[in-house]
């Protein structure tokens, strides 16, 4: 009786923790996935073949671009926010061309495509030795802007490739729900 | 003899019922759903949902002018527009929506492909991002000598999110399949006033 008992108890717990591994077991999603390399505003983020360090993040209502020589307004339905970065290449000449904002909420937001035509926009082609600076333009709802992460790749699918994930902190709310110290415009035809 | 036929006739019963049952259980687990009925019929004026985005017509309209919206439309041709505001459900900017909207093919011909347009700067195809509404146009240019048509049937196409997929067990949106059929009216030129809900 007490053998049969510790045969039953036995099957339940060999059960259990098949059951168990069968859930804890890594998605194949995961395992090839980008590796994280971390840091703040302002830090020098090391990646496999790029650093890279965040100089400053500017949000704005409208962006003035130069569009084959005529001068050119972008609107957008929430707010643009325009990230100064510097990039350094660490053994070899590299291209970074992937970048996106995650909000709070884990929405993602590329980078936009609707200023192809500007200088200083990813793709950008890195060298080692000569740190190169570069603008990354996001068109975000405004209630994604704080406590925002950069994410920052080599290419769009950077599977088993470092990718810079660089926390951007806690941004101010106006009284329009607008990150605070938005600007009417930014200039993008200025240099970096 | 007759005890023998008794107990087949209990057999044959059994067999009946139990086949009976199975029927039963899948009319009402909803097998018999499963026929190809016919889509429905959306309102113009209606918010449609179809996984990834949410659509709302603004209206359609035949034109000849030569720069609709920027796109590369052949000179001398004419165009059906149609103007929509999309915006995305999902948690990550994207531009699927190629396949949302298939015109009948007795207005257009499937193999015409439209451009796709960001109205507010005429941007050819560009990601729309997570929870933003944008006015985009889809222009389709009409084969010379073609009648405008007087109304624009499409079929809305809804995907499915799937976390992993069976090839790679990877997160994407699969299974594209119609849900509805909407029929706007063509008006005729860039005028032509917004459906109002």
């Amino acid at each position: 009786m007490t053998r049969k008992l510790a045969n039953i108890i036995l099957l339940f717990v060999a059960v259990s923790l098949c059951y168990g591994l069968q859930v804890s077991k890594p998605r194949y999603g995961d395992l090839i996935g980008p590796i994280p390399s971390r840091g703040r505003l302002g830090d020098t983020v090391v990646g496999r073949s790029f650093e890279v360090r965040v100089e400053k993040v500017k949000f704005a209502h409208n962006l003035k671009v130069d569009r084959f020589g005529e001068a050119k307004i972008l609107t957008t339905g929430g707010v643009w926010a325009v990230v100064t970065v510097e990039f350094a290449a660490r053994a070899q000449s590299m291209t970074v061309a992937v970048a996106s904002w995650r909000g709070p909420t884990g929405l993602t937001y590329d980078q936009t495509e609707r200023l192809s035509f500007t200088d200083g926009l990813l793709p950008v082609a890195v060298d080692p030795g000569l740190p190169k600076k570069a603008r990354l333009i996001f068109e975000m709802r405004p209630a994604e802007a704080s406590n925002a992460n950069l994410l920052i790749s080599e290419k769009l699918m950077s599977a088993l490739d470092s990718q810079a994930e660089i926390s951007l902190g806690p941004v101010a709310t106006g009284s329009d729900g607008l990150p605070a110290g938005t600007v009417e415009m930014l200039d993008m035809t200025q240099p970096i | 003899m007759l005890e023998n036929a008794g107990s087949r006739l209990k057999a044959w019963l059994m067999a009946g019922i139990g086949t009976a049952a199975a029927i039963a259980v899948a009319g009402v687990m909803g097998a018999f759903g499963a026929r190809h009925e016919p889509v429905p019929v959306l309102a113009p004026a209606s918010r449609i949902e179809t996984g990834q985005w949410l659509l709302r017509p603004l209206k359609a309209y035949v034109t000849a002018e030569k720069n609709v919206y920027g796109a590369p439309l052949k000179s001398g041709g004419k165009a059906l527009v149609l103007e929509l505001e999309m915006t995305n459900r999902t948690a990550k900017s994207t531009k699927d929506y190629f396949e949302v909207l298939q015109p009948n093919p007795a207005i257009i011909d499937p193999a015409t492909k439209p451009f796709i347009v960001l109205t507010r700067d005429s941007t050819l195809s560009p990601e729309l991002h997570p929870g933003m509404p944008e006015r985009m146009a889809y222009i389709w240019q009409l084969s010379d000598g073609a009648a405008p048509p007087a109304s624009l049937d499409l079929t809305i196409i809804h995907k499915t999110y799937k976390q992993r997929d069976n090839l790679y067990g990877l997160p994407g949106w699969f299974n594209p399949t119609p849900i509805g059929v909407l029929m706007l009216p063509v008006g005729s030129g860039p005028d032509t006033a917004d459906i109002q809900p």
